[in-house]
């Protein structure tokens, strides 16, 4: 039986049930991962021997008919930029080559305690600033789909790794589309919830006021599964909401909801996309649900308001690398700080350099008001006129990317044409609202994801339209590799 | 709307960046279409909205406990007496 | 004398002692005597991925100090990063307050009157976190080849007070700065005894001129010796018309003197904004009543208490309030044995002695103790002495005299007197003897006490000195006299 195919619960179950053990089914994921590994490059860390201990104890403990999580045995890749004790964390940086954390991320020690085992870190673009894992120093993650494409990202590790059934659920990070993008080039359902809503501590931060951590599967199942497990308030986080209570979100299907088709987002993507997603709408309109277009007119600061947040607040956020506590081996005998500083931080990649130089920019004096205060005031007009299309319906909808993958190095000597890409995407993080990409089909051989946004904490009604849609379209979900 | 090499320069001095000269020429130039595409946000309507702000209730502050982290912190193997060994200061 | 108008503002940080952890994470605030980074976690060493946690402890110690210096405080406050670098910065930012688009730091626009009739205006005071310690190897930051690093340090909360230029010169800023001590000491969020605890920058202008500003200053007694220094120094300037450079300047401690900072080639930009990892703290309508209920009393109050309630006179107040340690000793005496004055009267006069000699030797030593460190007196020894003055045991000199014992033994005084009393010789037939032995050797005295009454206490005090002071006075006296008369 070929395990590695499986979906979450179908693991938790079938585990539970002894149909199989842990050990077959996590030996099966390391075999898969050998296979298909050399094709994709989504991995930059193995877990195998410690995630085969883990297997073998909790097969123990069942044995042993002891209570075990609602994840027990569940094999996670985990993004390269949150924090697990013990095993190399790298944001797939030089400046992060050697580093172990010495503790866990929030997230991590609730998959612990849910029994979910680790089976790798997944690649990403460095410190999670890019849109297709290219700018990761082990060399970008390739699709699973079409491996001279890229993969999306920046959690492009953990979108390939789901498609490509190198585990049954990752988790990545999303601050401009980063699990969203990525799960709609490979083919994935990939959730960035409410601003909130799961704790950032142990996240490397990028850009705190707008990142989240978020699951991928295979399934919007599987999405729900893991989001169960992670979500919730954490007094380690103080902008996780204080609502005390534990979440719990269903899998349910409901129809005849309201759904606004963004113009922007509609009219902005190619003729191969928009045909896909014109189809998704009439497979809605089957469920009952009621589809109009709807235009929301902010978008077109979206992005320039995105990227002079998220570069102002990386430029801050990673200031602190320099070397001196942790990173890699250099002496810093010889040198005068300064120096040592700079050329320490010489090695961050292209594209960290360059979003740190413009995020000094934005923040510096005299430009403060111009550019910062202003993508503040533009994330707030966008917040009001979103709220007040939650009124007249319960979801916006559109493609979450404009263009089909595109080929590996095609993009990338051009920035700002890479950053047009995230056009559909940020809306969610600027106002905080959580957003899903489900596959809604192919085109030209190439998948397409549907973006979903719901109010904020309408976590909710978003899983449930995205389950809904999901049953309706039954669209493939593995590639050949 | 122009960025100058030395702006980045100096940016690059703020933010602790060395740079090559080839490097310096090809950032000038992408930071410059960038920017300029940032000033999309003049083009804003100028009304009254107020940024989005995050609040917290003073009593939901951390209490005043000690803890101590048994963990090892510090990942760095230039040490001295437990002190970091860090660059000389001139 | 001075014609030149000089101008002095101050930037004081005061460490939060009275807080158990740091400011933004749970390690112990008390860093002091530890082996280096051993008081450290992920978040004050500025570990990937952790964020900081504010502590709620120091945002009421901040609320307190505000009101204490009269200031207002917001509805909410926010932190701000203040981005640069430096070794001993472990986020290459620093967290701190910011006071611009509508955000205020805790406090703002306050004064304190100082002398009477004199205000300092306090422009702010605000929250931020203390950076970590550099330390050279050789002892000196030009010769180093490197630089060693101590984060223990790093993440402990400090308020920041800043003044208006108020002080027209240095002996005003030392009454402040006495006058900031005894607030914060009273309100027990600060142990200014503790090193480093307190420092003090100052900036100060002469005649109009640039505004230089003066760091590196360790304590609050080096401030007046700087601010002199500096003055002078400005001063020579303006008088050969050298124009006096905008600038900042170091406190050499070692060599006395404000020496030029290294110049920067280029100019620093903090590049302020809002921290995102910490949301506005609202602190709501109740929150001012809550401080000023749980605030313990400030030094004003205590000393209109102190007259108000125990009669004191102004003066002996103001002595008794002026050091929180004095103060509390004074009510704990009380406690004891209700009579203020009096025992408000032997602290002041007699104990304040005892301790000013023990501090002027310390001062040579440089070292700063509790006020009664060394002494062995406490306030039921006060007490004890005052009520045997009061009960008429012994007479005042008698009193001053087992007070010094006291001071040096830590004997109760009434034990003391007992013991006195029972070493008296009263033995007539010794006493006798004594008298007669000093009459033949006093002959010429004796003559003059025959015409002289007041000549008698001089041969009183020869007794008493071969009888090695255990003699009855009293007794003795009325011997002597009677001698006197009789040949």
């Amino acid at each position: 039986m070929s395990l590695d195919t499986l979906h979450v619960e179908q693991v938790v179950q079938g585990i539970k049930s002894r149909e199989f053990s842990v050990e077959e089914y996590i030996s099966q994921i390391f075999e898969r991962i050998e296979k298909v590994e050399p094709k994709i490059n989504a991995l930059v860390t193995l877990n195998k021997e410690e995630g085969l201990n883990r297997a073998r104890r909790l097969d123990k403990k069942i044995r042993e008919g002891k209570q075990s999580g609602p994840l027990a045995g569940v094999a996670l890749s985990i993004k390269d930029n949150i924090c697990t004790k013990g095993m190399k964390t790298t944001c797939a940086s030089k400046m992060l080559e050697s580093y172990v954390p010495a503790y866990d991320a929030t997230v991590i020690k609730r998959l612990m305690t849910a029994d979910a085992i680790i089976i790798g870190k997944a690649n990403l673009d460095e410190f999670a600033m890019g849109s297709t894992t290219e700018f990761s120093r082990y060399g970008p993650t390739r699709n699973p789909w079409d491996i001279s494409r890229v993969s999306g990202g920046s959690s492009g590790g953990s979108a390939a790794s789901v498609a490509a059934l190198e585990c049954t659920a990752s988790l990545g990070s999303d601050t401009g589309g980063s699990v969203r993008c990525p799960a709609s080039f490979c083919s994935a359902v990939g959730l960035k919830p409410t601003y909130g809503l799961v704790s950032r501590f142990g996240l490397v931060s990028y850009a705190n006021s707008l990142e989240q951590i978020g699951p991928v599967g295979r399934t919007v199942s599987d999405v729900v599964s893991v989001l169960n497990v992670i979500a919730g308030s954490d007094e380690n986080d103080h902008t996780t909401t204080t609502n005390d209570s534990k979440p719990t979100y269903l899998l349910k299907e409901r129809n005849g909801l309201r759904v606004g088709l963004v113009t922007e987002f509609i009219k902005g993507a190619d003729s191969a996309v928009s045909k896909v997603i014109y189809k998704a709408v009439d497979t809605l309109e089957k469920q009952d649900c009621n589809c109009e277009e709807v235009s929301l007119p902010s978008v077109q600061y979206a992005l320039a308001s995105y990227y002079t947040i998220a570069t102002a607040e990386a430029s801050s956020n990673l200031a602190r690398y320099d070397n001196i506590r942790y990173g890699f081996d250099m002496n810093p005998e010889g040198y005068e700080w300064n120096s040592y500083f700079a050329r320490a931080r010489s090695n961050f990649g292209e594209e960290a350099k360059r979003r740190i130089i413009v995020g000094s920019y934005v923040l510096s004096s005299g430009y403060f008001g111009r550019y910062y205060m202003k993508a503040h005031q533009a994330r707030s007009l966008l917040k009001h006129e979103m709220e007040n299309l939650f009124q007249r319906y319960d979801v916006l909808i559109g493609p979450t990317m404009p263009i089909l993958p595109f080929k590996i190095g095609e993009r990338i000597d051009d920035p700002l044409k890479m950053y047009l890409v995230d056009i559909d995407t940020v809306v969610a993080n600027l106002t905080g609202m959580p957003a899903v990409s489900v596959p809604a089909g192919f085109a030209e051989g190439l998948p397409v994801g549907l973006q979903i946004i719901a109010d904020q904490f309408a976590e909710q009604t978003l899983l449930d339209v995205a389950y809904s849609f999901e049953q309706a379209a039954k669209v493939q979900r593995s590639p050949d590799l | 709307m122009v960025v100058t090499i030395e702006e980045v320069k100096h940016l690059g001095w703020l933010a602790k960046l060395e740079m090559s000269d080839a490097e310096l020429q090809r950032y000038t130039t992408q930071i410059e279409d960038i920017v300029n595409y940032l000033n999309k946000l003049d083009t804003m309507p100028l009304e009254q909205a107020e940024p989005i702000m995050l609040k917290k209730k003073f009593s939901e502050l951390r209490k005043d406990t000690p803890e101590t982290f048994e963990d090892r912190v510090l990942g760095t193997a230039y040490m001295k007496d437990s002190f970091v060994k860090g660059p000389r200061m001139i | 004398m001075t014609t030149i108008a000089t101008k002095i503002g101050l930037e004081i940080h005061c460490q939060l002692t009275g807080a158990k952890s740091k400011l933004f994470c749970r390690c112990s605030s008390d860093y002091r005597g530890k082996a280096p980074n051993t008081n450290i976690c992920p978040i004050c060493a500025g570990l990937p991925g952790t964020l900081p946690l504010l502590n709620k402890k120091t945002v009421e110690f901040a609320a307190m100090i505000s009101l204490a210096l009269g200031c207002k405080l917001p509805d909410e406050i926010a932190f701000y990063r203040k981005n640069y670098f430096y070794p001993d910065l472990p986020k290459n930012f620093q967290l701190t307050q910011y006071n611009a688009y509508n955000i205020t730091s805790i406090g703002v626009n306050g004064k304190l009157e100082y002398i009477s009739s004199k205000d300092a205006r306090i422009r702010r005071v605000q929250l931020e976190e203390d950076p970590g310690r550099l330390v050279y190897a050789s002892g000196n930051m030009d010769t180093s080849v490197y630089v060693l690093i101590d984060y223990n340090r790093a993440g402990v909360p400090l308020v920041e007070i800043v003044t208006e230029p108020d002080f027209i010169d240095p002996k005003e800023v030392r009454m402040f700065l006495d006058k900031i001590t005894s607030i914060i000491e009273h309100l027990e969020i600060c142990d200014t005894k503790l090193e480093g605890s307190v420092r003090c920058d100052a900036n100060v202008s002469v005649d109009g001129g640039n505004k230089v500003e003066i760091k590196n200053i360790s304590s609050f007694a080096d401030v007046e010796k700087a601010l002199r220094y500096e003055i002078t120094r400005q001063r020579t300037m303006a008088s050969r018309e050298i124009q006096v450079r905008s600038e900042t300047r170091h406190w050499d401690d070692a060599r006395k003197v404000t020496k030029e900072s290294r110049t920067k080639e280029e100019e620093q930009d903090y590049r302020y904004f809002p921290e995102p990892d910490i949301p506005m703290v609202v602190l709501g309508s109740e929150f001012v009543s809550f401080i000023k209920q749980s605030m313990p009393e400030l030094p004003d109050k205590r000393k209109e208490r102190f007259m108000s309630d125990y009669g004191l006179s102004d003066h002996i107040a103001k002595v008794i309030i002026g050091n929180k340690e004095l103060a509390d000793f004074f009510e704990s005496a009380i406690a004891v044995y209700f009579s203020p004055k009096e025992i408000a009267n032997w602290i002041v006069t007699d104990l304040m002695s005892f301790i000013d000699e023990r501090t002027k030797k310390e001062e040579e030593e440089e070292k700063e103790h509790s006020l009664f460190a060394g002494l062995k007196v406490g306030p039921e020894h006060i007490a004890d002495l005052a009520r045997i003055v009061d009960q008429n045991m012994i007479n005042r000199a008698t009193a001053k005299q087992i007070l010094g014992q006291t001071v040096r033994t830590g004997e109760m005084p009434s034990a003391l007197a007992k013991k006195m009393q029972a070493n008296r010789i009263d033995d007539v037939s010794v006493l006798t003897q004594a008298v007669q032995s000093v009459f033949e050797m006093e002959q010429a005295a004796v003559q003059d006490a025959r015409r002289n009454t007041n000549v008698a206490n001089f041969l009183l005090g020869k007794v008493m000195k071969i009888t090695k002071g255990k003699a009855d006075p009293k007794i003795v006296l009325e011997m002597i006299q009677k001698k006197l008369k009789e040949d």
